[in-house]
């Protein structure tokens, strides 16, 4: 199993009258090489989720085992390799540093690998033409559309080849054309054999997948196929 | 990752922020190089005031006494100082001409009624004993001596800057100048006393007391100068001077005993003063370059410890970017800290060539301390966000408002 999850509670400002329960017991599996879509109302927990899956957020309580580690025994530094090679990360909001232009943004993950300079511009130049961004490589985030920022971080996300990407709502703020062309992408990565995990508001795209996660108030609420799901 | 990594992410990371780092580093360089003028400017001023009064001579005392019979007084009081040969050193008259001054040799002529006070000549009339009272040295020919006195000898001994100007640079020794008319012989030539030219000290020609027959209308003399041994040699010998001519000058006499070391312990305490000024100076410079580094560097916390919850979130490791922030922050305040030093060191001697003539250096103590503050102050108000913000969680790094 790739991801083991076993009663993952998240809990804020825990007994105190402002408690948000963000997560409220949840546990899953997700194997090698799926393409699971999380639906949910917004505030349902699927951020918190899938930011404790990425390793960038710490349960209250629960079980987490990734590529059979526990990963709540890692210290900072394991972890921050795991961040580095193992999961490609999607934000929401892209999450670009916003001094350093296309190009920068997108070396960043590999420079933190070691990966020599020569390598690295191989693998930059790959991943900007995967996105249709080679043009825009000089580029500085705010010289550019969301649409495009979107797809430098996607870049940024797949230019070390990891075997996990994590996207959360990676075409919110995307027109629907721009929005099929990130979900083609990430449909070409899963053929190639990543394992996708994708947060999505929207049905047609969480129809696309194999598996369908949906939560509601911090709980999942239904684990199936996409015509169990109702889409 | 590795040193040369972190020190490419570092430069990267200053030349994408070009602005911020130029604002840091002009932060470090006005306050390094205010402390630095600062600092330097009082230093220059102490200076100047404590070679005033090292002019001035120590352990000096001068006396004067007149009353009805002024040449009976004179020889007396001579006669007394001789004496006190335990507590003092020596003893000259000191007699000052004050009529016009007219001195020539050959074409050039000095006319203290004519030239402008800088260059105006001045003669004094004393013994063999006169430049170590006041503090000369020979630095060419020979000081008056006993037999000068003795035989009214027209010879002549020029200050530095008299011999400058009468022959310059040619040597005056064996040569005849005139004083109002009077051949005298150059004998020597006194070392530099003052170049600020503050005294006069350099103007002086020394004549033996013996001429003021020649030179002077009158030769009544009354004023002396005493060198004495040490600082409690001087008090000792003022109180005995005092006793003496107290009986010496009767009831309608006047005299005068005084050291002029009281305005050296004046000189000191102000001095001491101004290097209290000078410390709160530098302090409050330094506060405020301080402020500037740390103001600028902690107005750009959020966005750093956004961008900190970014490489976290790839997959930096702590201590990487604790590298990057660090060389960041050195590579900035370094080179702020050497570009605030030259400032520094040309504006002090800006400074010192305007306000007090002189090639004024900054001292390498101050300059090195200042550096080290203003640097440390930069790197430590750098590298603090970073410290903190690369121990959070990503997720939370990254909600920094
Ligand atoms: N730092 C926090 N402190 C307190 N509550 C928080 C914090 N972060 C998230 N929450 C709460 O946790 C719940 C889940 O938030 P989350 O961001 O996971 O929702 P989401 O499903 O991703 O919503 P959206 O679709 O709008 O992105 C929300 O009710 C939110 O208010
Ligand atoms: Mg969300």
């Amino acid at each position: 199993m790739l991801i083991d999850v076993k009663n993952l509670y998240k809990i804020y400002n825990e007994g105190q009258e402002s408690e948000v329960r963000a997560l409220d017991g949840v546990s899953l599996e997700i194997d090698y090489g799926e393409f699971v879509a999380i639906i949910g109302a917004s505030g349902s927990g699927k951020s918190t989720l899938m930011n404790i899956l990425g390793c960038l957020d710490i349960p209250t309580y629960g079980d987490y085992h990734l590529d059979g580690v526990d990963v709540t025994a890692l210290s900072d530094r394991q972890l921050a390799h795991i961040r580095n090679k193992k999961i490609g990360f999607i934000f929401q909001g892209f999450n670009l540093i916003p001094a350093l232009n296309a190009w920068e943004n997108v070396e960043l993950p590999l420079i933190y690998q070691g990966v020599s300079m020569f390598r690295r511009a191989e693998r930059v130049e790959e991943a900007l033409e995967r996105v249709n961004l080679a043009d825009r490589a000089r580029h500085k985030p705010t010289e550019m559309s969301g649409g495009q920022q979107q797809r430098v971080a996607i870049a940024r996300a797949i230019a070390t080849h990891p075997p996990i990407i994590m996207a959360d709502e990676p075409t919110g703020a995307l027109d629907s054309r721009t929005g099929k062309h990130v979900l083609e992408i990430l449909h070409g990565l899963h053929d190639e054999g990543s394992t996708i995990i994708l947060i999505t508001h929207d049905n047609s795209i969480a129809a696309t997948a194999q598996r369908v996660v949906r939560i509601s108030d911090g709980r999942i609420v239904y684990d199936g196929d996409r015509e169990g799901a109702g889409l | 990752m590795n040193l040369s990594q972190a020190f490419k992410i570092a430069a990267k990371s200053i030349a994408a922020k070009k602005g911020r780092s130029a604002l840091t580093m002009l932060g470090v360089i006005i306050g390094l190089a205010a402390v630095i003028i600062l600092v330097s400017y009082a230093q220059g001023q102490n200076e100047q005031m404590r070679a005033y009064y090292e002019s001035l001579g120590t352990n000096v005392i001068n006396i004067e006494a007149s009353g009805p019979n002024s040449k009976s007084i004179s020889d007396a009081l001579y006669d007394y100082c001789l004496e006190l040969d335990d507590l003092v050193l020596g003893v000259t008259p000191q007699i000052q001409m004050y009529n016009q001054t007219v001195v020539k040799y050959g074409a050039k002529t000095l006319d203290s009624y004519q030239s402008n006070w800088e260059e105006s000549p001045q003669v004094v009339m004393g013994n063999q004993q006169y430049s170590l009272c006041n503090n000369y040295t020979i630095a060419k020919g020979r000081d008056l001596a006993y037999l000068d006195v003795e035989n009214y000898s027209q010879v002549c001994v020029l200050g530095h800057k008299m011999a400058e100007m009468l022959f310059n640079y040619a040597d005056p020794i064996g040569k005849t100048i005139t004083i109002n008319g009077y051949p005298f012989e150059v004998v020597g030539v006194f070392a530099q006393q003052d170049p600020q030219n503050m005294t006069g000290k350099d103007r002086n020609i020394l004549v033996p007391y013996t001429m003021t027959r020649v030179l002077n209308s009158s030769n009544s003399w009354s004023a002396f100068v005493a060198k004495a041994k040490d600082g409690p040699s001087t008090n000792r010998a003022i109180t005995l001077l005092d006793g003496f001519l107290k009986g010496l000058v009767g009831e309608s006499g006047y005299y005068y005993v005084q050291t002029p070391n009281q305005w050296q312990e004046q000189g000191d305490e102000q001095i001491k003063m101004q290097q209290r000024f000078l410390g709160g100076i530098a302090a409050i410079s330094l506060a405020v370059g301080g402020i500037g580094i740390m103001n600028i560097m902690l107005v750009t916390v959020t966005e750093r410890t956004r961008e900190i919850g970014i490489r976290k979130a790839i997959g930096a490791e702590r201590r990487s970017i604790i590298a990057q922030f660090l060389i960041e922050a050195c590579m900035i305040c370094g080179i702020g800290g050497l570009f605030g030093i030259a400032v520094g060191y040309i504006g002090t001697l800006i400074v010192g060539k305007a306000s007090f003539n002189l090639i004024l250096f900054p001292s390498p103590g101050i300059t090195a301390g200042a550096f080290l503050i203003s640097v440390a102050l930069g790197i430590g108000f750098g590298l603090y966000p970073a410290i903190k913000a690369s121990g959070l969680q990503p997720v939370v790094a990254l909600r920094a408002e």
